[in-house]
């Protein structure tokens, strides 16, 4: 047998000290659960690349060097200078609900927000369908902490955008494994905008579920904005009920290693799910995005446009998968995914798959990397535009169609508004 | 105004221009003519200062200033503008929105105030209606989708905003009607004053009777062969440039 990598033998070197101090203590339910997980990533690992699915991503900076004794310099978020006004908020601090943070009092009627860590404290019986077998969620499993819940009611409308917060303050909670839900009843719609963002060196690695039931519509956005030391391996699953519309828009900013793996299940017809979104990496920033959409019956709809921006030395991963049942026909799946890239250092790998069993379906997929357009660079400073700002303006080109599939006009504004911020912090970082 | 001496310039190590003397002085419109890879364009492109075109002997002076020591930005807010023979399309910048950008860079090299939204939107509804050109254009990214003659208007358009010292334009007339040639020529000869000047670039005599030129240049492997007044231009024509050439 081989050995494990140190950090994941450290995860089960100290589960059973963990334990009674992880919510839900107690619980033969809970504990039971948890053990289940920690057996299934005790025998897995950290993922290697050895695996197909991690083939472009390198863990060994999280597993063997060992984050928590990373220098002490501590480096946040990138200085962002630029807020998203809402009025409802629930904030993690270090991974924990801070109910004096977040802003929760007025809450409109047919919306139910908890805190997890409350929900297994209290005993609740929670119905995980934990037959997963990826490691990264196995791990969440046995070491979830706390995250937030939602269920919105039948026929409900939530207006106002909810925002979601999880700040790492650099303090002594390095290992933060959030589990959440989101639930939503029929004809329901929402709006959630995830934030995660911090200073020095930290391991975040969030588990989301999602249920849509028939003819609800979440708009699920995220900036992932983390320390530039920290890691960030998230997991979305979705689950989208006959005419339930899923929109993920994930804006990557942060992190030294991050990943986001988003898996759409269509269960209906007139389904949709769309999982769209951009990475603004430098340095020697690394980023993944991969996707997995399925289309279990007929008639439904998938797209997934991805464009990123890398600099330096920073390295952009793209794997989307698209698969179509057997009986899955007159199903419509979209993939783009598209690189620029201004520096000879930086680096795309780009996996599209599609993996289709039944025979009438529209399916296309695309991927392309390249270099700023040096004609269109000399057109825009031949008009006196100087350079520095000509590159800015044909970036912000390049992003814009991306931005604009942001449905929610205030989150693309504030996305916009990020996006322009990175760009012109340009050289402070570096 | 522009003073070009003994210019040569090579692009990919491939020598294009051998040795180019050229002086416009303020008020003047010069026309160079040429076949087909006699260095044309190339001469336009080391005008506006783009890479890749390597100057490797000779001098250039605008207003006095070595031309050869500015970058292209630099140049363009001197008064120096290029209309492009291709111009560039951009998609995903709205044009207003570069025609602003640029507009504003240059005031502001001038020392001049930055318009707003409202201002600008005047003036260029002022420029489109002189013009005879639609601001439908506008609203559209750059270049994107335009037909060859909308893109020329729009290089036009650009022209008239940005109220150049120095126009260059490259081969203007290639791809246009009689009808957007009109527009084009109308365009620059609204330009002429006695305080600016143009270089015309063009294979044809056509345009040449739209926008009249004071001088005529003949332009044959990276040379100016022969120069004269307006009649070059319909000599040329008759005879065809390698007579002229050898004459």
């Amino acid at each position: 047998m081989t050995s494990l990598t140190p950090l994941a033998q450290s995860y089960i070197d100290q589960f059973q000290d963990h334990l009674p101090r992880l919510p839900g203590a107690g619980s033969r339910h809970v504990e039971t659960l948890r053990q289940q997980g920690l057996d299934v990533f005790a025998a897995l690992d950290f993922p290697s690349k050895r695996i197909e699915e991690w083939r472009f991503t390198n863990l060994t900076a999280l597993t063997k060097k060992g984050f928590e004794a990373a220098n002490s310099e501590c480096a946040a978020s990138p200085q962002l200078a630029t807020e998203f006004a809402s009025e409802f908020e629930m904030v993690f601090i270090d991974g924990i609900f801070s109910k004096e943070e977040s802003r929760l009092n007025a809450l409109p009627t047919g919306i139910t927000i908890t805190s997890l860590a409350d929900t297994l404290g209290n005993g609740a019986v929670f119905n995980f369908d934990d037959r997963e077998t990826r490691a990264l969620y196995a791990l969440n499993t046995a070491y979830m902490q706390d995250g937030f819940s939602l269920h919105v009611d039948d026929n409900v409308t939530i207006e106002d955008t909810l925002v979601l917060t999880f700040r790492n303050t650099g303090g002594s909670a390095k290992r933060l494994h959030s589990r959440n839900m989101i639930i939503l009843g029929e004809n329901a719609r929402l709006t959630v905008l995830e934030r995660h963002e911090g200073v020095g060196s930290y391991f975040s690695n969030p588990v989301t579920r999602i249920s849509l039931a028939k003819g609800s519509t979440l708009q699920h956005f995220k900036l992932q904005n983390e320390s530039k030391q920290a890691f960030h391996l998230a997991m979305v699953d979705s689950e989208i009920a006959d005419g339930a519309h899923y929109n993920n828009f994930c804006l990557s900013i942060g992190g030294q290693i991050s990943r986001n793996e988003l898996k759409s299940s269509i269960l209906g017809g007139d389904a949709e799910s769309h999982l769209n979104g951009a990475y603004l990496m430098r340095g020697n920033q690394h980023t993944d995005t991969t996707t997995l959409t399925e289309h279990t019956v007929p008639q439904n709809t998938s797209s997934q446009i991805y464009k990123g921006v890398l600099d330096d030395h920073a390295h952009g991963v793209f794997q989307g998968k698209i698969h179509i049942f057997e009986d899955a026909q007159q199903v419509a799946g979209d993939q783009l995914s598209k690189a620029l890239l201004l520096s000879d250092f930086a680096a795309v790998d780009c996996k599209p798959e599609l993996e289709i069993y039944a025979d009438d379906v529209k399916c296309s997929h695309g991927a392309t990397s390249g270099e700023l357009d040096e004609d269109a660079l000399f057109y825009l400073q031949s008009r006196g535009i100087p350079e520095d700002a000509a590159r800015k303006m044909l970036i912000e080109a390049f992003l814009a169609d991306v931005l604009d599939v942001i449905s929610d006009e205030n989150v693309k504004d504030y996305f916009t508004r990020l996006a322009t911020t990175w760009l012109s912090s340009g050289g402070d970082e570096k | 105004m522009l003073e070009i001496k003994d210019l040569r310039a090579e692009v990919g190590g491939k020598e294009i221009l051998k040795g180019i003397n050229l002086t416009i002085n303020p008020g003047e419109v010069h026309a160079v003519m040429g076949p087909n890879g006699a260095g044309k364009s190339t001469l336009s492109y080391v005008l506006s200062g783009r890479d890749g075109y390597d100057v490797t002997g000779g001098s250039i002076y605008y207003k006095g200033e070595d031309l050869l020591e500015m970058d292209p930005d630099e140049r363009a807010c001197s008064g120096i503008f290029l209309a492009f023979q291709y111009p560039v399309e951009i998609p995903g910048v709205a044009s207003a929105t570069f025609l602003k950008t640029a507009l504003n860079a240059q005031r502001k090299s001038r020392g001049e105030e930055e318009l707003d939204a409202m201002q600008f939107l005047k003036l260029v509804r002022q420029k489109t209606t002189e013009l005879g050109i639609s601001d439908d254009m506008l609203k559209r990214a750059v270049n994107v989708g335009f037909s060859g003659g909308e893109k020329k208007r729009n290089e036009v358009l650009q022209m008239a905003l940005l109220e150049p010292d120095l126009m260059l334009l490259d081969e203007t007339d290639s791809g246009l009607d009689i009808d957007a040639l009109k527009v084009a020529a109308d365009g620059v000869n609204r330009l002429r004053s006695p305080e600016r000047s143009a270089l015309v670039i063009t294979h044809y005599q056509r345009l040449l009777d739209y926008i009249v030129p004071d001088f005529v240049h003949v332009l044959a492997d990276g040379k100016i062969v022969k120069s004269g007044d307006k009649t070059l231009a319909l000599e040329l024509e008759e005879k065809g440039y390698t007579e002229i050439s050898a004459a």
